[in-house]
């Protein structure tokens, strides 16, 4: 893939270094990746891809210099955050069939080619999934946040959303587009409102009608095939590496009871962590778990911790 | 998006029952254990007498301040007892259907630390009395060791330390029999909350038989979810419970009753209700007289469940999670999106375990609901009759007794 072309965007107190440059997909779409680079480059750990859900951007990594991408760079990861088509600054449209099968291979090998080596992957929603279904042995461990593994339609207000071709557009426009946006990603959430205003407005775009129609599906038929003889359901039972699950209760998108079984169907040594207000300042939902008030003290040291761990290899 | 769904109601809005006259309840029962047995303290370092003066003093204004709010189950009331097969007497709660009845009668089953009077609260909150005006004679039930039923005395044949598999094994054929030999029905519905539902379904995965249709509200199959209150009990709870003791959570709860209307965001609130569906009266209510003791055999055996992540026997002969497959039983389950108790995927994983027919429920404002709801709301939730039981009656209804050939 050639150098990373370096563009300099953000010097952040941390001196984490900022740049982006695109990739190429085997079909040739393109995807974006940034690299957030800590001093020293973090060469002594495996580099951490970050993998926004459907319908999300780099920005629910990173979001006015705060967010779980700094948060790890500045503790000496080398991060990566990529954007699949349909996400962000990377090619529009798309299926998910495409995502799972030459978006996350070639974001994965475009790390793998700056920095040789295993890759550590953090993964949310059913993009998430799509990137599990996907990981082969460059991938060494995965963190996957609310990652649906027995897929349903989890609520009417999700089957309406997609139903309707996922225009997150239509969630800015309104009183009532607002609340589903809140029932769906922000329930019960502790955000500064500046930054639940930028998610709504600037974080998610609208999903094309196939990653729609297919979304909608997957969740309907509980299975989806990957075109090359292959499904997601089979692939996860194929999925072997050591992965921490992180459950957030109110995420009424990718819901907790649709991901628990992880650790059931899989080959992998699954951790779970469930989160609840009982506990922690938050039942934590779909975007407040990455960019929540607390979500830097209550769930990235956890992420850390396993990152970390010599005996989940 | 289209119209999606009207906001909750704030707390305090609505139909709340107000909290009635002090003079005009019966006077507060503190439910320490019956017929002269000591109160049996799980946790029991040797107090000093300063100790016990202050612990009296909290309890005596406990009972004065609690007493308050305790309400009386109304004259349609039936008290009837159930008597098991190996000694113990059941306090059962029947209140007959009003108008012509519509079905076969309802079995409603409580959780853990828990009795009959929490599907029963009072008028407004009481899933029984809901039923029966719906067209179902209704029975509540107090499991051995809760409410009007029998404690554990080895003079009399009922030893401590009871477990899970007593109430499965013992109680629930002496609940579903009377129920049928009185009622004259040939089988009964079920509806259990949290360990209520558990009950049955490792009832039901034994072979039980009586049961036409069922509903779980809140029960969770697998409690290893990696929370922190996992890993307190994992730590501590084994040393601290014994077998033999009854913890005693009533005392805690009488203790605590006063002060559940002053904040809606305490610690125990957060952890059984929320606010957006329970008014903070309700919830004191079911505090004061609606917790009971637990058994150390009881409490063992779901701690035992915590560590291994198995729904099983005390003695791990018996597999209820793997044998769930053979219910052929029609059984709803239900969930609420916060509870924090029995988590959604607990629930969901008894949901897949069942062999069928089955369907699941979840209760969550993106599915409709004016509110979100916690572990307790699905039976004392003030909107619980639209929007919980109204559902559990339509499955009922949708599943009769088939007809004898």
């Amino acid at each position: 893939m050639g150098a990373l072309v370096a563009v300099l965007l953000v010097a952040a107190p941390a001196q984490v270094q900022v740049s982006h440059r695109r990739v190429l997909a085997a079909d040739g779409a393109a995807l974006a990746l940034y690299r957030y680079a800590p001093p020293g480059e973090g060469a002594t750990r495996p580099p951490v891809l970050l993998l926004p859900d459907l319908g999300f951007s780099r920005l629910v990594f990173d979001l006015y210099g705060e967010g779980l991408a700094r948060w790890l760079s500045a503790r000496g990861f080398l991060v990566y955050v990529g954007e699949v088509r349909g996400q962000g600054r990377a090619e529009p449209g798309g299926s998910l069939q495409a995502i799972a099968t030459l978006d996350v291979p070639a974001l994965v090998a475009a790390v793998q080619q700056d920095r040789p080596g295993p890759v550590d992957l953090l993964v949310q929603g059913y993009a998430g999934t799509l990137a599990l279904a996907a990981s082969g042995p460059g991938v060494r461990r995965v963190v996957a946040i609310n990652t649906p593994v027995a897929l349903e339609v989890p609520s009417r207000l999700v089957e309406q959303f997609l139903g309707e071709g996922g225009r997150f557009s239509d969630l800015g426009s309104s009183p009532e587009g607002a609340l589903a946006f809140d029932l769906l990603f922000a329930m019960g959430a502790r955000f500064p409102a500046h930054v639940l205003e930028a998610l709504r407005l600037r974080a998610a775009k609208d999903l094309s009608a196939s990653a729609a129609a297919g979304l909608l599906g997957w969740m309907r038929t509980g299975d989806l095939a990957l075109g090359d003889g292959t499904s997601v359901a089979s692939r996860l039972r194929a999925f072997d590496r050591p992965t921490l699950q992180l459950l957030a209760l109110a995420d009424g998108f990718a819901s907790p009871e649709l991901c628990s079984t992880l650790r059931e169907v899989s080959k992998a040594k699954v951790t779970l962590a469930t989160f609840s207000r009982f506990e922690d300042s938050e039942d934590y939902s779909h975007l407040s778990i990455l960019l929540g008030t607390s979500a830097a003290r209550e769930v990235f040291p956890r992420i850390e911790r396993f990152l970390l761990e010599e005996d989940a290899l | 998006m289209t119209a999606l769904f009207p906001s909750p109601r704030t707390r305090g809005e609505g139909q709340g029952v107000g909290s009635p006259a002090c003079g005009a309840q019966q006077p507060f029962r503190l439910a320490v254990p019956a017929r002269g047995r000591p109160l049996t303290l799980a946790l029991s370092p040797s107090p000093g007498r300063g100790t016990v003066a202050a612990v009296l003093t909290l309890i005596a204004v406990a009972v004065l301040t609690t007493g308050c709010v305790h309400v009386p189950l109304p004259a349609q009331a039936e008290l009837h007892r159930a008597k098991t097969d190996d000694g113990w007497e059941l306090a059962l709660v029947r209140y007959r259907a009003e108008g012509q009845p519509t079905g076969l009668p309802v079995v409603l089953v409580h959780g853990i630390s828990a009795n009959a009077r929490n599907m029963d609260l009072d008028d407004q909150h009481s899933m029984a009395r809901w039923f029966a005006a719906h067209g179902r004679e209704a029975w509540t039930v107090s499991l051995r060791g809760a409410g009007e039923s029998d404690r554990p005395d080895a003079a009399a044949g009922r030893p401590d330390g009871f477990t899970f598999d007593d109430y499965w094994r013992h109680d629930l054929p002496a609940v579903i029999a009377t129920v049928k030999r009185v009622s004259g029905a040939p089988a009964v519905d079920y509806a259990g909350h949290s360990m209520g539902g558990m009950v049955l379904y490792a009832y039901l995965s034994q072979g039980g038989q009586g049961i036409n249709a069922a509903a779980t509200l809140g029960s969770p199959t697998r409690l290893d979810w990696g929370t922190g209150l996992e890993l307190m009990l994992h730590s501590f709870a084994r040393g601290l419970i014994g077998r033999k003791a009854m913890v005693p959570s009533s005392l805690g709860a009488h203790l605590i009753a006063p002060f559940q209307t002053l904040v809606d965001d305490g610690l125990f609130q957060r952890f059984f209700i929320n606010p957006q569906s329970t008014d903070l009266r309700s919830w004191q209510r079911l505090v004061a007289y609606g917790t009971s003791d637990v058994s150390g055999g009881v409490a063992l055996q779901l701690v035992t469940a915590v560590d291994q992540g198995r729904f099983q026997s005390l003695e791990g002969d018996l597999d209820f999670h793997r044998d769930m497959a053979k219910i052929t039983t029609p059984v709803l389950v239900v969930a609420a999106k916060l509870d924090r108790v029995a988590l959604t995927p607990a629930v969901k994983d008894g949901y897949r375990a069942l062999g069928g027919p089955k369907e699941w429920l979840l209760i969550t404002r993106a599915n409709g609901a004016r509110g979100e709801y916690g572990h307790m709301d699905l039976v004392i939730g003030d909107r619980a009759g639209d929007e919980v039981w109204k559902p559990v009656l339509d499955f009922f209804n949708r599943h009769p007794r088939a007809t004898e050939p």
